[in-house]
């Protein structure tokens, strides 16, 4: 039996791809922003979805991809936003054919923006391209100054890096200069945000934000 | 655990292939992984090794090839790495850089037994 070199060259996740094209083109069609927000657990990500949506005049909707429980999704309907829940039982990241099913449930004659809140995780959202426009990093004070430099990708790849709880800074001595020059070496394009969703700053900016990427997408 | 999610992505993709072939058995898969893809070498060998018990990929071989990460400033025409990495130029401060390799993560060959 002979054994023969055969060459290949073929993305590993070319089936992948090809869902997030489609998902790319649907939303192309329709005029939709959708963002990824990517962050670790517990980084105030779904506090961010409830201090801005419905707030920001825009129609928005939320994927929630969780492991478990559906309790993000309950916390975005309970503001009358439409939500949806994707458990990945275990899985550690959203992929692109769940979200592809996932929109069909969504009212997309009526919707500008779809948010994806993807599971807590610094790693693997940050590999998996689910048909966003914009991947938004999203790392809170309390996780200490150095996840830039830790989670290269997901901040180089980031149209947009949010640092959250900024109230906390006094508590846990963060160092602001540090995150920022590792931020502006990593990736100097990308659009930085400071938050408190408790003391209510950086809300308007993160809405303008999201306001100019809509406008940027219709105008084509 | 990205490392499971690519291994099953290649198995999937290599079943296809296999049907359409007249092949009587996969002995190695060829990988290139860029370093910006945070993919543990002993890892994705472990996944690869515990995920094809059954499927076509049987006793197949997994080979990594690991590619550099390599900037280039369009400003200067200088290059980097992983030592400086981003996408801000060392040398002469330019934002207008691209990443020339690091993002692989490509089948790049097999050996087959026909
Ligand atoms: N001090 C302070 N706490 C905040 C802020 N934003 C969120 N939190 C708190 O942080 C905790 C986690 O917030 P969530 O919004 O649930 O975080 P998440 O990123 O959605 O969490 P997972 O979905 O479980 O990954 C909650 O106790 C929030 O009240 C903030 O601006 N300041
Ligand atoms: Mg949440
Ligand atoms: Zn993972
Ligand atoms: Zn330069």
């Amino acid at each position: 039996m002979a054994v023969r070199k055969i060459d290949i060259q073929q993305a590993v996740m070319a089936a992948d791809m090809s869902y997030a094209k489609k998902i790319r083109d649907k939303l192309a069609e329709k005029g939709i922003l959708m963002i990824n927000l990517i962050g670790s657990p517990g980084s105030g990500k779904t506090t961010l979805l409830e201090n801005t949506l419905g707030k920001d005049g825009l129609r928005s909707a939320v994927i929630e991809g969780d492991v478990a429980t559906d309790r993000d999704a309950v916390r975005i309907d309970a503001l009358g936003i439409p939500s949806i829940q994707i458990n990945t039982e275990g899985g550690c990241h959203l992929e692109a054919n769940w979200v592809d099913m996932t929109l069909e449930k969504l009212p997309l004659e009526d919707l500008d923006v779809i948010y994806i809140e993807n599971v807590g995780n610094l790693v693997c959202p940050a590999e998996f391209d689910v048909g966003e426009d914009h991947k938004v990093a999203i790392s809170s004070v309390p996780e200490g100054p150095d996840k830039p430099l830790k989670y290269p990708l997901l901040f180089t790849e980031a149209s947009a890096v949010v640092l959250t709880k900024t109230d906390l800074s006094p508590y846990v001595s963060f160092d602001d200069d540090l995150f920022w020059s590792d931020v502006a070496k990593l990736n100097p394009k990308a659009s930085t945000l400071r938050i408190s969703c408790y003391r209510k700053e950086g809300l308007d900016e993160w809405s303008s934000l999201v306001r100019s990427w809509l406008e940027e997408k219709r105008r084509g | 655990m990205h490392e499971l999610s690519m291994v099953k992505a290649v198995i999937d993709a290599l079943d296809d292939l296999y049907e359409a072939n007249e092949w009587s058995a996969i002995k190695s898969v060829t990988l290139r992984v860029g370093a910006m893809r945070q993919v543990i070498p002993h890892i994705l060998t472990f996944a690869f090794t515990a995920s094809i018990k059954g499927t076509n990929l049987e006793g197949a071989e997994l080979v990594i090839i690991p590619v550099p990460i390599e900037f280039l400033c369009r400003s200067c025409g200088g290059r980097w790495g992983e030592s400086d990495l981003g996408y801000l130029c060392p040398h002469c401060g330019s934002k207008d850089v691209d990443m020339l390799q690091g993002m692989e993560m490509d089948i790049d060959s097999l050996e087959v037994e026909e």
